[in-house]
């Protein structure tokens, strides 16, 4: 048996030399994403400013008093609930819900780090719709106050965006229970 | 006798021309950016583009579209086409609601200087065109005067919202808490407008009327959202309803860098 091998007239490189320029092919192959991520970074850069955090953990003490607050709230509107009638009690019901969404969205933002909240009521709201409302809207007003004040302290950003979305309608709360109580609407907002 | 021919492709020339291929790839797809990829390639001469500016969102951005965002409301409040139509109950909260805006202005002044930026005067003249002028013709067209109260429901919760966007993209601690100030402000005099729409404490939540349509509620959601505002205005249509209006919080194509 004749085996006819003809080899090629070319330059033969030995093996180490091919399997060196494979190995600078693969590695070149690794950097690619890196260098094409550099790239079109380079193309689109701006000068950069220093973006406030997203979370910052010494936010916690402060959400968790937002928290105790928001929970108070809550537990406040349920004694109104109960002592109010028809639309009246509609009304407040949607309120307390709404008081009980900010305790939710605070406790799921803190999550391990929430403490327990209080379910103390903040006021015994009794008697006439009108007599709870005005007593509801002084304890919203300060509330919103509580919250402004604390968003000057809130680094991060989300924290700070929950805050202001809780401000915007517990704002509303305050006019419309104002207006409620008998208040001028000329004088409520 | 087994006559083994040659192949023109040896192991060596596989691994050789592997090798070439992967390099020669590698170095092309790092020199492609992401833009690049969709790009035909052109014959003829192509004029240049001027590549546009990076602006960015600073705080004094954003204090400075917040006054011409003030400034657009007080003009639409105060402008002819509503104010005749307001009915003599509701002119005084126009008034009142107007001079708010005015008041902002001042407010806001201030904080742009100490910045070192230029105050506003002017209203935003993109959100006029997007939606400013049209809610004004719209009024004019329709000459229903409850008009006047849905849209200072709707510019009153416009304001809030922006004010509550704008927190997210501040980098200022404190000037989150004086920009929720004034939205804060802006919330009240939209629950107050709502009330005048649809009172009582049945006012308070959200319902349809016997038509199915939306009624006006005092408390739409319980937290504060950045979706646009919708406002009913302007003449019943062929259809027998009539066309909402679509408010959009500032974005960055209509901000005042």
């Amino acid at each position: 048996m004749v085996n006819h091998q003809v080899d090629l007239p070319e330059a033969t490189p030995s093996r180490r030399t091919l399997i060196a320029s494979l190995l600078a092919g693969g590695a070149v192959a690794a950097t690619a994403p890196f260098l094409a991520g550099t790239a079109s970074a380079a193309d689109e850069s701006g000068p950069s400013t220093t973006a406030p955090p997203h979370r910052d953990s010494a936010d916690n003490a402060t959400l968790n008093a937002a928290l105790d607050r928001e929970s108070r709230m809550a537990a406040t509107y349920v004694i109104a609930v109960g002592a109010a009638s028809g639309d009246d009690k509609a009304a407040l019901l949607l309120v307390h819900d709404h008081h009980v969404a900010y305790a939710q969205a605070l406790k799921g933002y803190l999550a391990t780090d929430a403490s327990s909240a209080s379910t103390q009521p903040l006021a015994n709201p009794s008697g006439s719709i009108a007599g709870m409302a005005r007593q509801l809207a002084a304890l919203e007003e300060e509330t919103v106050a509580i919250h402004t004040s604390n968003l000057a302290t809130l680094r991060g950003i989300n924290a700070a965006s929950l805050v202001a979305s809780i401000i915007t309608v517990e704002a509303r709360h305050v006019a419309a229970l104002n207006v409620i109580a008998g208040t001028s609407p000329i004088a409520a907002a | 006798m087994n006559n083994n021919t040659p192949s023109q492709l040896s192991r060596r020339n596989i691994l050789r021309s592997g090798g070439a291929i992967v390099a020669s790839g590698a170095v092309l797809a790092a020199c492609g950016g992401a833009s690049h990829s969709g790009s035909i390639a052109r014959i003829g001469s192509v004029p240049e583009i001027d590549k546009l500016e990076t602006e960015h969102v600073s705080d004094v951005v954003l204090l400075r579209t917040a006054m011409s965002v003030e400034k657009m409301v007080a003009t639409i409040m105060k402008d002819s086409r509503v104010t005749s139509l307001a009915e003599s109950s509701v002119s005084p909260f126009l008034a009142k609601y107007a001079a708010a805006h005015e008041t902002n202005m001042s407010v806001l002044a201030p904080l742009v200087t100490a910045r070192g930026g230029q105050v506003v005067n002017e209203p935003n003249a993109k959100l006029m065109t997007a939606y400013g002028e049209n809610a004004l013709n719209l009024v004019e067209e329709g000459k229903t005067a409850g008009d006047v109260l849905n849209l200072t429901l709707g510019l009153e919760s416009l304001v809030a919202a922006t004010y509550q966007y704008f927190v997210s993209l501040t980098n200022e601690a404190a000037l989150r808490a004086d920009m929720m100030r004034l939205g804060a402000a802006s919330s009240r005099r939209a629950a107050v407008a709502a009330q005048l729409i649809r009172g009582g404490t049945v006012g308070f939540s959200p319902a349809i009327n016997e038509k199915g349509e939306e009624l006006t509620a005092t408390l739409p959601s319980a937290f504060g959202t950045l979706s646009a505002v919708q406002v009913v205005l302007g003449p019943v249509n062929e259809v027998g309803t009539r066309s909402p209006i679509s408010m959009d919080t500032p974005s960055l194509n209509s901000m005042l860098y």
